[in-house]
């Protein structure tokens, strides 16, 4: 009885905990939204927190009516899914080999792939190594360059590490080639971590612009992130921009356009997780195989 | 086994992992000539290996600075705070969601947690400003109509090692949950109905069917952080920081963005990023090793 | 278990063959690289016939009006039909992002390869660094032939600011107005109080007093009576009216000159200013989180909801059609926030800086094989009437000449508004509008803004141009001052904010504290390097 008061209990106090997390990871978003259909007037003033004040649609108006917001938009849809799938092809093929303890040259691998995490040739070799691959402005220099993160590859092969060995075993004395082995036996359990670093993939690549600052110059190849950056970046004062002076009449976007930017560059990234989940649900049942 | 024994049996893992090396040894070690600027004044026309040798000026240059001491105090300061609170905070947050039994509230709740990820620094700046300013933010407000003194949780240098550390907590928590809810599928729910006819109760269920099926996750994210205890990401302290909690608030990456790449001195910024490479693969290694001991869990 | 080895040998030898053929071929590669891709034609910039690439930077700012891009916009084609074309050279407009210009600049000066023929920044340290480093074209010559408008629009004196040890490796664009700041107070609180509009620091600091007693603006009790940030439009104005006259020899040894501005950290007075602000903020009259304030977006929104009596700004930023000021009368009808000029110094002077008269850096890197063709441009420019359309747009459509200045027609449509959106960044060589003399081009700035605020934008303007002094300029860059100017910069900022918030008995220790750090940080070596460099044009 008190086993089941204390379980009671517990439930009661997980939900009200977490219920106010959500909350307090909500509430900025509806901030931003509020701020998106608010008057300028009011976000000026700073009369916007959670609702919106003087309700107008006009910053939406301007976002949706800008063609190059739509086609940054569907390159940027293109960019993520090509990166994405390319990066977990990659990690799968680098991982699978890595987890064999019996792989001649498995440390030297990994550590070689360690090193990676900790030293890079900097920002100018990068550029010339791209440059010279005449991979600038080509969608490309935003896929190769990053297609293996060692971080997700450990993550990877901490997971195939813990497929129990014996139905690995299992297949290859029914005669299962070890690539038929991965493909048949190590994917099929290992949806869920495959789903989650394909997240981190796409994320990583939706979200990331620092790439594009360098090395694209044609308009048609900017990513949503990058304009928005420049949206919210080029505006503000900076070292940079302090000696420019009042001089030039520069336009500046609104608290709301931004906003509605903001919006508009992150839904479409915000729905994936809830449609990855259902691989997190089909991998319970799988797990239940291992026994 | 002979060479070649091995080789017939073994070959489709060598063929699957050429790919990969190719990827890692051209653009992750092909670049990595740029490592010397470390040891050359360089100079932007002629070029990284154009620049003359200074062999290690630039080094005694840095370590003879003051300010990089202190911003590499802070570094290991904030980063040690994060290890010790919000690193655990997306594994008790996965735990919690996964002792949710409404289904609705749990795949509704994971899916907000992690929308502030999606939030970028400069956005999250001024929305931190406006909640924990001490003159007009929302906490201050309250705390004040309550009858109380206002705190100064952004311009004082203790209270804003809360804040920087409730931001990062609020930032990244539900993102991390992400990868020990995919751990956690890998549990045989059949352990827990087990469990539940035995009567055993729910702490020790998390205790010893929950904690022990994450520790693999566990114990590989945490030897990564330990590699990355010198590294810091720029955006946080940047943003959060301000003129008033310089004292803590100044990391290597803010140090270096000043005083190296805003500057163009590209010799500088590339001698601190060495050293912090350096460390990091000691650290990482050190914690790989510790860990096989302790845990008989390793990444290498 | 020896055949196991060999093995492992032969894997160990394969991946460093591969390496090796890595590292071949991207040396091979790099040595390649150098110079402009351009495969164009135009050898060493005679124009035989062949067609020829212009390359121009601009800025991207992300703000292109639809139907434009960034590289194809009203003002580029009308660059390629004026000028272009006639000439036989095409146009071609590389963007970069306003925001990282001077990173993406190095990485394609250093890279070698793609750099544009035209580049520029605003940023003083790297114009000399790729100076000294011999990375630009040295100008006088082609200006000499090339360039005569340029050198009729830019005097001497401009020019003098794109030299480097007395070579000419940029052309300095010419700012049209120098003032900087203004002050500005609610005068309707004034009215309500039945005070004057303070003429000197005094004075001001009794109305600051009184604003925070009495309320004049029932905010119950929220009044900020001096809004401040901890950007330099909000405490340069205080800090410099609170300096010393100086000698000449002082000026050019104690200032110390980080990013493009003069800093007065070792100038006597300069304790005195900190000290002044640290009573202000103790005594509740200054705004309490001005270190936060970093982008004024706070107190933007204070003096828009009417809580600020009293601030120095940017002097026309007040005025923008929907911005600050119009959004307080949203607020408040009643609300006046006029132009005012009290801060005094020991003089019983209103002393403030000014800008340089330089605007940006115009370069043309040493790669480039069109430095003929850049400076043809440059001084098509610079001829009045190009300059005038690039600025101002079409007459009759854009704007209608009253008086000999363009004055912009504020109900023009929108499409015809948007020709000239990125006109600043287009019309590199002027920063400002030049229509005629100094009054001209004055009033020219004060027609660009609604009407209704055009005799405050006036005052404003004036005020900005009163008791300016000039910024410091060495005929040789002080190296010392590229290396620490960021970072000392941010210990300048420090310093006011941790003195000013300090209660008023720690003021001396955290003055001391801070004061050190910045020396150490490199304040030292700029003054000594300031020293010696002084002495050495002394002794000449």
């Amino acid at each position: 009885m008190s086993e089941r008061v204390s379980n009671r209990v517990f439930d009661t106090v997980n939900i009200i905990l977490l219920a106010v997390f959500v909350l307090i990871c909500l509430a900025p978003f509806f901030h931003i939204i509020a701020i998106s259909f608010s008057s300028n007037r009011a976000v000026t003033s700073g009369d916007v927190t959670l609702f919106p004040v003087e309700f107008s649609l006009q910053a939406y108006q301007s976002v949706f009516s800008d063609s190059s917001m739509i086609r940054s938009l569907g390159f940027t849809v293109m960019l993520t899914l090509l990166t994405t799938v390319m990066c977990m092809i990659m990690t799968i093929i680098a991982a699978y080999p890595l987890t064999k303890k019996k792989l001649k040259g498995r440390k030297f691998f990994m550590f070689i792939i360690i090193v990676t995490m900790f030293f890079s040739g900097g920002i100018i070799p990068e550029y010339i190594l791209v440059k010279d691959l005449n991979l600038l402005n080509t969608i490309w220099s935003l896929v190769l360059p990053g297609l293996i993160s060692p971080f997700y590859l450990i993550i990877l092969i901490s997971f195939f590490n813990g497929i129990p060995e014996s139905l690995e075993e299992a297949a290859e004395i029914d005669g299962t080639s070890q690539i038929g082995t991965m493909l048949r036996i190590i994917l099929p359990l290992s949806l869920p971590v495959i789903a989650t670093l394909s997240l981190f993939y796409a994320v990583g690549r939706w979200n990331g612009f620092q790439d594009t600052l360098l090395y694209i110059t044609k308009e048609e190849l900017y990513p949503l992130q990058l304009k928005l950056y420049q949206l919210v970046q080029n505006n503000m004062i900076t070292d940079l921009t302090r000696n420019e002076g009042p001089s030039a009449g520069i336009r500046a976007a609104t608290e709301s356009l931004k906003a509605a930017s903001v919006v508009f560059a992150t839904v479409p990234i915000l729905i994936v997780y809830p449609w990855l989940q259902r691989y997190f649900v089909s991998g319970v049942m799988l797990g239940a195989v291992k026994g | 086994m002979s060479g070649t024994v091995y080789l017939r049996r073994y070959w489709q893992l060598y063929a699957l992992l050429v790919l990969p090396l190719v990827y890692f040894i051209i653009f992750k070690y092909g670049p990595m000539w740029g490592v010397q600027i470390a040891f050359k004044d360089f100079n932007f026309f002629q070029g990284i290996t154009g620049s003359e040798w200074i062999g290690l000026d630039a080094f005694r240059e840095v370590f003879q600075t003051q300010d990089f001491y202190k911003t590499l105090r802070n570094t290991l300061m904030l980063n040690l705070l994060d290890l010790l609170v919000s690193f655990p905070a997306p594994l008790i947050l996965a735990i919690m969601l996964h002792e949710l039994r409404i289904r609705w509230f749990k795949r509704l709740s994971q899916t907000i947690l992690y929308i502030p990820h999606f939030i970028s620094w400069v956005i999250i700046g001024g929305i931190v400003y406006q909640v924990f300013g001490t003159q007009s933010g929302m906490i201050n407000n309250v705390l004040m109509a309550l009858g109380f003194e206002s705190v100064p949780f952004l311009t004082d240098k203790d209270t804003w090692l809360i804040t920087y550390l409730a931001t990062g907590v609020w930032q990244s928590a539900g993102w991390g949950t992400i990868l020990y809810l995919a751990a956690l599928t890998g549990i045989n729910k059949e352990l827990y109905e087990a469990a539940e006819v035995d009567g055993a109760g729910r702490f020790k269920r998390i205790r010893h069917i929950t904690l022990p099926g994450l520790k693999t996750t566990v114990v590989t994210l945490l030897i990564i952080n330990l590699g990355n205890m010198i590294a810091i990401g720029f955006d946080r302290p940047f943003v959060i920081g301000n003129k008033a909690v310089m004292d803590y608030s100044d990391v290597l990456s803010t140090y270096v963005y000043r005083t190296g790449l805003e500057s163009g001195q590209y010799t500088l910024a590339t001698v601190v990023g060495l050293f912090q490479a350096v460390v990091g693969l000691i650290f990482l290694l050190g914690a790989n090793y510790a860990s096989k001991k302790l845990t008989d869990e390793s990444i290498i | 278990m020896a055949a196991s080895k060999k093995t492992w040998g032969k894997l160990a030898k394969l991946s460093l063959v591969m390496l090796m053929a890595g590292t071949v071929v991207l040396s091979g590669c790099s040595s390649k690289s150098g110079g402009s891709t351009d495969t164009s034609g135009g050898s060493s910039g005679s124009n035989d016939g062949k067609q020829v690439t212009l390359k121009v930077e601009i800025f991207d700012r992300g703000n292109t009006p639809e139907p434009y891009t960034i590289t194809d916009s009203y003002l580029t084609r009308y660059i390629q039909d004026n000028f272009g074309t006639p000439n036989n050279i095409k146009m071609e407009f590389v963007p970069v992002p306003r925001s990282e210009e001077i990173k993406k600049l190095n990485v394609l000066m250093a890279s070698g390869g793609d750099v544009p023929d035209i580049v520029f920044t605003y940023d003083t340290p790297t114009f000399n660094r790729y100076a000294e480093q011999g990375g630009l074209t040295e100008l006088t010559d082609l200006i000499n032939e090339h360039g005569p408008n340029l050198k009729a629009f830019l005097d001497e004196d401009a020019m003098s600011y794109g030299q480097y040890m007395g070579k000419q490796f940029a052309v300095p664009g010419k700012r049209a107005f120098l003032g900087k700041y203004s002050s500005f107070i609610r005068t309707d609180w004034l009215d309500k109080l039945g005070m004057d509009v303070p003429q000197t620091t005094e004075e001001l600091y009794e109305v600051l007093k009184a604003f925070k007693e009495k309320d004049p603006g029932e905010t119950g009790g929220k009044v900020i009576p001096f809004g401040m940030t901890i950007e330099p439009a909000q405490y340069d104005p205080l800090i410099w009216s609170f300096i010393q006259p100086t000698t000449e020899e002082q000026k050019y040894t104690l200032i110390q000159k980080l990013g493009a501005n003069d800093y007065p950290t070792l100038l006597p007075g300069f304790k005195d200013a900190l000290q002044f602000m640290n009573k202000l903020y103790n005594e509740g009259l200054m705004s309490r989180d001005f270190s936060l304030d970093e982008d004024k977006k706070q107190l933007t929104q204070d003096v828009t909801n009417g809580l600020v009596g009293f601030l120095t700004e940017d002097y026309p930023n007040l005025y923008y059609a929907d911005g600050t000021y119009d959004t307080l009368l949203k607020n408040q009808p009643d609300a006046k926030l006029e132009p005012v000029d009290p801060f005094t110094n020991s003089e019983g002077k209103h002393a403030k800086p000014e800008y340089a008269p330089n605007g940006m850096y115009i370069m043309i890197p040493k790669t480039s094989k069109h430095a003929v063709e850049a400076i043809k441009y440059l001084n098509w420019m610079a001829a009045p009437e190009n300059l005038l359309a690039l600025q101002n747009g079409v007459e009759g459509e854009n704007y209608e000449m009253v008086d000999g200045i363009p004055v912009i027609k504020p109900d023009a449509p929108q499409d015809v508004i948007d020709r000239l959106y990125n006109s600043g960044d287009i019309a590199i060589i002027a920063n400002g509008n030049f229509v005629g003399d100094d009054a001209q081009n004055r009033e020219k700035l004060t027609t660009n803004f609604p009407e209704r605020f055009q005799d405050l934008h006036r005052k404003a303007v004036e005020i900005a141009a009163t008791d300016t002094f000039k910024p410091v300029n060495f005929d040789r860059p002080i190296e010392s001052e590229a290396k620490y100017g960021t970072n000392l910069q941010a210990k300048y900022e420090e310093m006011i904010v941790k003195t000013a918030m300090a209660k008023p008995e720690d003021f001396e220790k955290t003055f001391e504290t801070t004061m050190k750090d910045y020396m150490v940080s490199g304040g030292q070596a700029i003054l000594d390097e300031r020293t010696k460099v002084y002495q050495e044009m002394q002794s000449k």
